[in-house]
């Protein structure tokens, strides 16, 4: 059990920083409020994305057939903490990364993965995640929208809500029901999102313009290719998706970064004295440093070639009870962060707003851990 | 950076576990106050367990594993004050070391017998005594699930010890925090078996889901106690052994509330072995100032307040 870096390890996290001091702008921290998802981000992030990828930096942890070095989980968790330590310059395509690449790579067809995947690794392919529906959020298996198989092509009439990035994402990566059987009547298609059928609709939201959306699917044809591995096998992939999905979003790094800013504000200000407003400081630290710990300790198993288990669960729910705890610190005593004084603060607290709520709610987390981590009996149904 | 058990680690917990298993099942329907064992005590300085601060191929961090992983044990036996402190006291001897945190008598003390080791933390010096007989008043019916005496007198003439004031808190924090995360995984273990079985409503307890939650916290918060403790170990700076000490009784004080109200009556009696575990914690809980104190340890290692110059 070590907990030192490595001096190549070292040397990759001074490149990343040093690669981002020169990139981004000196407004970023102001431009940083525009959500993730927005226009302007998005705009920006093909931009960083793109650099990163000519760097090498983009998707250094995926296999060297893909287009990666190779490089192992903790070269993934160094950059990912360097990104969300800087507000996450790469907007949406942080999933394409984390998650949906290595998805597309384990499930995907060749014809998938040669269309999508280049893309990808360029750092010029937006998605979108089509699970939650006005029935379906935390209950994702009871999800409606339905795809009917006729002829070669799947027909999708149904209805997404809550969806980042639909706006401008290329292609939908879309839960759709094919049988009835609550979990194994559901496939993944990869869909178009300029194919016939489908509108968009933005929702105004706390979190940044152009986050949150409906989106409509009525009688969208596609082919039956874009199925993404068997009929009824998305339950399967998705637990493998949010997985990676759960331990590629380091929020901690910004939950404290965030709060390292606070605390030098106050101190700047001469606020800082007070013993009780010290202490809060410091366990919301230790919070986040123990969402740290609990991440390192599954990046640790992923090294060594282990499979991720239901303790993704307990890492993800130690990572919101950090993100909370920065939020709170800043909105009790840095309260002018929400109106825009600092701008950094009031990104991080719109990033922290969706901590508990986005990639499975953190009940949804202690329902994991209660069945699959500590195994206790379940309700009969 | 790999948080995974080395070989050697690994090796070590395997034979400790071996060494332990006769002293692993709590007895379910006739638990005391709180229980020790010397054979125990003698099977674990006489196997080494207890020296692998000295090995440079070990030190803190398998100290800690170790003392993780007995204080999971129904017995208690005190490791985690030798391991860290028993290399710096002049006198080998076989006697139990306590820690006390402030000169201060009278006071309950983990541990203390005559012949115990005493080291006292103290703001600006570290010191240490032999307890003797006429400073002890037993204490057989303490709650606290360890063997508990008052010291009746702080003795004057305490030889100083060559361990700076900050250093002694530091390595008694870590010391404490990975006894702490043995102590929670053992209670949690303990309550899982409880509400896995107990029915009413004509449900397992533990298909409940205020119940499931709540173990589920437990769990996330034991686990970062866990590695908490691993790293304060492990990086040996002030700031990672007060955070940890302050999550580890941040945990154990939510946890333990938990646990019984989960047991309901059974953890009120002796029937049920829980209380060697949460009235263990309930001990600890209070060290070294308790959460406001190691918060404010934590605080002050992060940001060092500064010094007020001198006017002229």
């Amino acid at each position: 059990m070590e907990f030192v870096w490595t001096e190549d390890q070292r040397e990759f996290r001074e490149r990343i920083k040093s690669f981002l001091a020169e990139l981004l702008p000196d407004d970023w921290e102001r431009f940083s409020q525009h959500g993730p998802a927005s226009p302007a981000l998005t705009e920006y992030a093909e931009t960083v994305c793109a650099k990163l990828a000519a760097e090498g930096l983009l998707i250094p942890h995926w296999p060297q057939d893909h287009g990666g070095a190779g490089l192992d989980p903790w070269y993934q968790t160094i950059l990912a903490e360097e990104m969300w330590r800087a507000g996450e310059p790469r907007g949406g395509q942080y999933m394409n990364v984390n998650w949906i690449g290595p998805t597309l790579i384990r499930y995907g067809s060749e014809e998938q993965r040669r269309r999508y995947l280049p893309r990808i690794a360029e750092g010029r392919a937006l998605w979108c995640q089509g699970f939650s529906e006005p029935g379906a959020g935390s209950d994702l298996a009871s999800l409606r929208t339905r795809a009917e198989q006729a002829g070669d092509e799947y027909v999708i009439n149904g209805q997404k809500i809550w969806t980042s990035y639909a706006t401008l994402a290329q292609t939908c990566f879309l839960l759709c029901r094919t049988s009835d059987d609550r979990k194994r009547g559901i496939t993944i298609l990869l869909v178009p999102m300029d194919t016939p059928g489908i509108v968009v609709r933005q929702i105004p939201s706390l979190i940044g313009e152009g986050d949150i959306h409906e989106v409509f699917f009525d009688n969208v044809r596609v082919p039956v290719t874009a199925r993404l591995g068997e009929e009824g096998q998305a339950w399967e992939i998705i637990s493998y998706s949010l997985r990676n999905e759960r331990l590629g979003i380091p929020r901690y790094a910004l939950a404290r970064a965030a709060l390292d800013r606070a605390v030098k504000i106050l101190q700047d200000r001469g606020e800082f004295d007070a013993p009780l407003v010290r202490a809060e400081a410091a366990k919301a630290v230790a919070l986040c440093e123990a969402a740290r710990t609990a991440n390192y300790a599954l990046v640790s198993l992923r090294a060594r070639g282990e499979e991720l288990t239901a303790e993704s669960s307990t890492a993800r729910f130690a990572t919101v009870n950090c993100e909370r705890s920065a939020a709170e610190f800043v909105v009790e005593y840095v309260p002018n962060a929400l109106v825009d004084e600092h701008p950094f603060l009031k990104m991080h607290h719109q990033r922290a707003i969706v901590a508990g709520i986005a990639s499975g709610a953190a009940e949804i987390q202690l329902n994991v851990i209660a069945s699959d981590v500590l195994h206790l009996p379940r309700e009969a149904r | 950076m790999d948080l995974t058990l080395s070989d050697l680690q690994s090796s070590i917990l395997t034979a400790l576990d071996s060494l332990t298993k006769g002293y692993s099942a709590p007895d379910l329907h006739d638990a005391p106050l709180s229980t020790q064992s010397e054979t125990l005590d003698r099977e674990l300085r006489d196997g080494g367990f207890l020296d692998v601060m000295s090995d440079p191929e070990l030190g803190a961090v398998t100290a800690a594993i170790i003392v993780e992983r007995i204080s999971r044990l129904p017995v208690a036996s005190e490791t985690g004050a030798s391991m860290f402190f028993g290399g710096a006291l002049p006198a080998q001897s076989s006697s139990a070391v306590a820690v006390m945190s402030g000169a201060r008598a009278p006071f309950p003390i983990r541990y203390l017998a005559p012949g115990t080791r005493i080291v006292v933390l103290e703001a600006d010096r570290t010191s240490y005594f032999v307890a003797q007989p006429d400073q002890i008043r037993a204490e057989p019916e303490s709650l606290y699930a360890y063997p508990v005496a008052t010291l009746l007198h702080m003795p004057d003439d305490r030889a100083t010890l060559e361990i700076r004031p900050e250093e002694a808190q530091r390595r008694w924090r870590v010391a404490l925090a990975a006894e702490i995360a043995g102590l929670l995984r053992a209670a949690l273990d303990s309550t899982i078996s409880h509400v896995s079985e107990r029915e009413q409503f004509g449900r397992k307890i533990a298909t409940f889901q205020a119940v499931r939650h709540r173990l589920a916290q437990a769990h996330v918060n034991t686990n970062s106690t866990y590695w908490l403790a691993m790293k304060a170990a492990a990086t040996e700076t002030p700031e990672d052994a007060a955070m940890a000490l302050w999550h580890a009784q941040e945990s154990a004080r939510n946890a333990v509330y938990d646990f019984h109200q989960f047991l309901g009556g059974m953890g009120m009696t002796l029937e049920h072995p829980l209380h060697l575990w949460t009235y263990r914690l309930k001990a600890l809980i209070s060290e070294l100032g308790g959460r406001a104190g190691n918060a404010a340890a934590a605080a002050d290692a992060l940001w060092p307040r500064e010094m007020p110059t001198a006017r002229r």
